[in-house]
């Protein structure tokens, strides 16, 4: 489960959800309490407000604090850092320029650890890799000039047409900006 | 007679929203009405251009009109529509209790550069100068290289968005500096007195110092590259600005600023307002030391969280900083929880009065902070990479936008009495409210749905799969035209105060 939460851009959106509705919630009830059902002043004691007002700025920190402690072996560095030394990945050079993408190898084989070496040679680009059923796997934006080749390591784990797109708009012929792996 | 007040009666249809008499309290309210008025009016133009944008792709129109019509949208939205939405309101609201005049030349100059900026870069695009109002430098000038617009477009362009950088940057900030810590008192004009003390002056003087001392940097680097392009900087000049890194950086300090220097703006004016509008008229907040924490807290943190902007650039963008940008990023959710706090605490303990203008105003909060969830989601480093550049990001930017303008418009409502002695058409300012709410709801998930599936942003060539949430734009985004026309009509039906 909590390997789908960080490795799936649905995960990102269950978690939105997680936080919205209990606000919604919470809030919609205060305001319909007290602007319909009894408006008069609250005689709540001043000690419960700040027990509320610790017990909820406890409870964001520490929902804050285990969301983005969780997501820190998902990181694109910490994976990246986690795979140095390991000789069975393999380099692949990715070029982005207008409007196209150069590869030096676009199949690979289910299994298989890649390190993407990208970079643009002219405006700002992506290099942004979608799953064959349409959710992004990564982006990486590109802007040219920027000293350092990027890099990033991703493993494919599941076999199909993959769908290599430029998420940075860069043109008229943006949308041009487009290509597909294979994975066996 | 005020200049503003001839300009608004001379404007069919938005000017009969905005009617200001001639009396003693011209000074804080004409030039405020006028920008109000001219703001709706880009509205109007940039709403129809984003409707039209999942209609172009229906009617397969081709991405050369999406791409106009994306840069149109963006550009009008931002800049004429929100920005000078909020200035109209700021200015009116210091002048009204700091009892300062908002008629002087800086007022004058705003609304000149702001406008005739705009309308500049507008004639560029609509010639071909096709950048997305982000401009994604160094693209405006590869556009020219490889033929894809003139070289007259760039300059007419850089041109216009230089005018409405510096109305944003240097001239409204100045102003609001101005009005808040110098000049004499007029006391006909203070008809409702604060103090520096008070949370909404200190945020509102907190927004214009955050647009002051970010934007500089861009206005230098973007002054330096429309100097060379006027012929004046010689090219070895201006090497260092045209570095694609350079400009991008400034940017998005800015750009990202800007977002939450209106954002700590309003929360101010919120924190002002919704104490008028308790039930048991004790016209206090909750306590104005946790909303004055609540602020200073939003403004530490939020101005460097712009790394968030430059995750997936990694490793360009050196790690600590990406941890850095997310880590802050979060912290303005601190921010954020203390000011739901405060805003939920005062109407517990004081109850409230279930006006449209109060209404418009929580409406506008709960989007607040619905899209603020949709933003630290994002500022995640581990999620970013699987979001940044999608539907998520732009929808981000898009309901975030359409959030402050609600709180505005809420504030706007609470104010038009005084603005122009007519008080507001009440039931359709309630249907006004209801609608904008549901649309708001549609956009928001339509979008961040769209961008969970994959759907890239500012893409002009749809895939078969993104008709599904094309359609729900479009439904909700026609929904959201008809809330602002009930708005305009709740506007156009108010009714003369009597005394
Ligand atoms: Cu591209």
């Amino acid at each position: 489960m909590i390997e789908f939460l960080y490795t799936n851009a649905w995960g990102a959106f269950i978690v939105l959800l997680a936080f919205q509705i209990p606000f919604l919630i919470v809030f919609f009830h205060i305001v319909n309490k007290k602007a319909f059902a009894d408006s008069a002043p609250s005689k709540t004691k001043p000690e419960k407000y700040s027990a509320y007002r610790h017990g909820w700025t406890a409870l964001v920190l520490v929902a804050f604090v285990v969301v983005n402690g969780a997501s820190i072996k998902y990181m694109p560095t910490i994976v990246e850092a986690n795979t140095a030394g390991d000789k069975n990945i393999k380099d692949v050079q990715v070029t982005a320029l207008s409007w196209a993408f150069q590869f030096s190898e676009s199949e690979f084989k289910v299994g298989e650890t890649v390190r993407f070496k990208a970079k643009s040679t002219d405006t700002v680009h992506s290099f942004a890799l979608h799953h064959p059923d349409g959710h992004l796997l990564f982006t990486m934006m590109l802007i040219p000039g920027a000293g350092t080749e990027g890099t990033l390591v991703h493993t494919f784990t599941e076999p199909g047409e993959y769908t290599v797109r430029c998420l940075e708009y860069c043109g008229i012929a943006h949308h041009a900006m487009k290509n597909t792996f294979t994975v066996n | 007679m005020s200049a503003a007040i001839k300009i608004i009666d001379k404007v069919p249809f938005f000017g009969g929203m905005f009617r200001v008499e001639s009396n003693e309290l011209n000074p804080v309210n004409a030039w405020p009405s006028l920008m109000a008025m001219t703001s709706f009016v880009w509205f109007a133009i940039a709403a129809i251009l984003g409707v039209s944008m999942p209609a172009i792709q229906f009617m397969e129109l081709g991405s050369n009109w999406y791409y106009q019509n994306i840069t149109l949208h963006g550009a009008a939205m931002a800049f004429p529509f929100v920005f000078q939405l909020m200035a109209a309101m700021s200015l009116h609201r210091a002048g009204a209790c700091l009892g300062k005049r908002a008629d002087d030349i800086f007022v004058s100059l705003f609304y000149i550069f702001m406008n005739v900026g705009a309308l500049l870069l507008t004639v560029a695009v609509l010639l071909g100068f096709h950048v997305t109002y982000t401009v994604m430098f160094p693209l405006p000038v590869v556009g020219v290289m490889t033929g894809q617009w003139s070289m007259f477009t760039l300059v007419l362009g850089f041109t216009g968005i230089a005018l409405v950088l510096t109305s944003m940057i240097f001239i409204y900030p100045i102003k609001i500096l101005r009005m808040s810590f110098f000049g004499q008192i007029d006391s006909t004009l203070q008809v409702a007195e604060r103090s520096m003390k008070d949370p909404g002056m200190i945020g509102m003087v907190m927004g214009a110092l955050v647009l002051l001392v970010t934007g500089t940097p861009l206005m230098i680097v973007a002054g330096s590259l429309l100097l060379h392009l006027y012929g004046i900087f010689p090219a070895e000049w201006i090497g260092w600005a045209a570095d694609a890194v350079v400009f991008e950086f400034v940017f998005y300090i800015f750009a990202h600023n800007l977002m939450e220097a209106m954002a700590i703006m309003i929360i101010g004016a919120v924190y002002s307002t919704l104490p008028l509008c308790t039930a048991d008229g004790s016209r206090k907040l909750y306590s104005d030391k946790i909303a004055i924490l609540a602020l200073w807290i939003l403004l530490i943190t939020s101005v460097t969280s712009f790394f968030h902007h430059f995750f997936t650039m990694y490793p360009a963008l050196p790690s600590t900083f990406a941890y850095h940008g997310n880590i802050m990023s979060f912290a303005t959710g601190v921010g954020g929880a203390l000011t739901i706090f405060t805003i939920l605490a005062t109407i517990w303990k004081h109850g409230i009065i279930p006006t449209p203008a109060l209404f418009l105003i929580l409406g506008g909060f709960v989007m607040y902070i619905l899209d603020g969830v949709s933003a630290i989601v994002i500022s995640n480093v581990a999620w970013n990479f699987k979001l940044h550049g999608t539907m998520w990001a732009g929808g981000h930017a898009m309901v975030v936008l359409i959030a402050i303008s609600a709180l505005w418009m809420g504030i706007l409502y609470y104010h038009y009495p005084l603005m122009t002695n007519r008080t507001i058409d009440d039931s359709t300012a309630r249907s006004c409210i209801k609608y904008f709410f549901i649309s708001y709801i549609g956009l928001l998930y339509t979008f961040l749905a769209a961008g969970a599936a994959g759907m890239p942003r500012r893409n002009g060539a749809w895939e078969s799969d993104w008709y599904i949430f094309g359609a729900f734009m479009l439904i909700f985004g026609v929904m959201l035209l008809y809330a602002f026309v009930l708005y305009f009509l709740s506007l156009r039906k108010s009714t003369a105060l009597e005394y």
